[in-house]
């Protein structure tokens, strides 16, 4: 990954980063040094402490999902990815279980998307 | 006005939905829900393809067809996803480019950009005055928040006015509306700005748990009576997944509320309407 020219290596990114205080290390290491081998750029929260804390307006965020566009993803993200590509939905549930959470729980009747949906959205074909 | 609960919400905590439906009710509020909605997006589609957008385009242009001009959320994800969404339809190209598919999708579909995303905390803060008003008892409880981090950050995109994206206060002044004391914990004292870890889940299961223990052992050291989530992935973490992360700790376990159902408590709502089993009081 190019490492951006607006990071000044200042390492407040790493600072207030989740993942680095329960001992793992996402894409804060790399900026914060670029020669830090030992980083993921699939381990992240997502919860944009070191996009908002960082002195130089690095898109820290934008350059994470774009560097995990050209990598292998996590068995968790890609069977996610695919569930979502087939259901137009992230977790597994047919109409007919759908139907009774709503009415055991009171709520008004959902429908699911439309089958076709994501391979529209997406220009993707369900089993790619 | 639209809610669009989000896949996780929609299909394992309809709980969560039906106490935001029960506190709203009290305040003349019934959202419409949205049918056929699909995935946010964020973050799993939009770690393979910049394409992503166009699912969250999509959840908003069904609101547009509902004639609603705010969609109310429950979830962080989501929000932060469906106002990036929006901000990216400010795009001309991109635009014309996510109608284009929308009307291959439906032809009464179309993303304008008219609609605001909502996330249930702001919608619960713009209406302080009259929540205060409906509160009927005060509740003795001591409560460790969690606040939902991607409901304030990025501040320029998503934050909410008035709201300091690393230290937002919403959260806590809703529950001290209800005679609760919103406890400070952690070593910083600040860990209700401390991610829970959940999104951590899908990459690396044993570090997005060790994020959950540690969470609990602050609120467990601070003696808080329960856990207070604003977020569905929050709440999955931090307590259906308890028994994982404490399977060597049990007395570590400690109940877990949505914030709608601790507000219904407060406003004498029955137990029943708010997904309650736990008996707190
Ligand atoms: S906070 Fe910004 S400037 Fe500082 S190391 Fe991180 S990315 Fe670089
Ligand atoms: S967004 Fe990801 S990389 Fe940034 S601070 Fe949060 S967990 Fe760390």
């Amino acid at each position: 990954m190019k490492h951006p020219a607006a990071c000044i290596q200042c390492g407040d990114c790493v600072e207030v980063c989740p993942v680095e205080k329960v001992g793992g290390h996402a894409i804060v290491t790399f900026l914060a040094d670029p020669d830090a081998a030992d980083y993921s750029v699939w381990l992240c929260t997502i919860c944009w402490r070191c996009h908002q804390v960082c002195p130089t307006g690095v898109d820290i965020y934008g350059l994470m999902m774009e560097r995990r566009r050209h990598e292998a993803a996590p068995g968790g993200y890609q069977t996610a990815f695919e569930r979502v590509l087939r259901s137009g939905l992230a977790l597994p549930i047919s109409q007919e279980e759908l139907d009774q959470v709503r009415a055991a729980w009171g709520l008004e009747p959902v429908e699911l998307p439309p089958a076709d949906l994501v391979h529209i959205l997406l220009h993707k074909s369900p089993s790619e | 006005m639209a809610l669009y609960p989000g896949c996780l919400i929609l299909q394992r905590m309809p709980k969560y939905e039906q106490a935001a439906r029960a506190v709203l009710g009290e305040l003349g509020i019934a959202p419409q829900i949205v049918q056929e909605a699909a995935c946010c997006g964020a973050p799993v589609v939009e770690s393979f393809t910049a394409d992503w957008v166009h699912l969250s385009i999509y959840n908003l242009a069904l609101v547009e067809r509902m004639g609603c001009d705010t969609v109310v959320t429950l979830c962080g994800s989501c929000t932060n996803a469906l106002i990036r969404a929006s901000h990216a339809l400010q795009d001309a190209d991109l635009r014309t480019e996510a109608n284009r598919r929308l009307q291959r999708v439906s032809p009464d579909l179309m993303a304008t950009d008219t609609v605001t995303v909502k996330h249930l905390v702001r919608l619960l803060a713009e209406r302080e005055g009259e929540l205060r008003a409906r509160m009927v008892r005060q509740l003795p409880l001591r409560v460790a928040l969690t606040n939902p981090c991607q409901v304030f950050r990025p501040g320029d995109v998503v934050g909410i006015e008035g709201e300091d994206p690393m230290h937002p206060q919403a959260m806590r002044r809703l529950v001290e509306l209800t005679g609760a004391q919103a406890v400070e914990y952690g070593e910083s004292g600040d860990a209700e700005n401390e991610c829970c870890g959940a999104t951590l889940y899908l990459a690396a299961p044993k570090l997005s748990l060790a994020a959950g223990r540690r969470k609990l052992e602050a609120t467990h050291r601070c003696s808080a009576d329960l856990l207070l989530q604003g977020c569905g992935n929050s709440q999955l973490l931090l307590r259906n997944f308890q028994s994982a992360f404490l399977r060597d700790a049990p007395d570590l376990h400690q109940p877990a509320l949505f914030l709608p159902q601790l507000l219904g408590l407060a406003m004498g709502l029955p137990k029943e309407a708010l997904g309650l089993r736990e008996n707190l009081l």
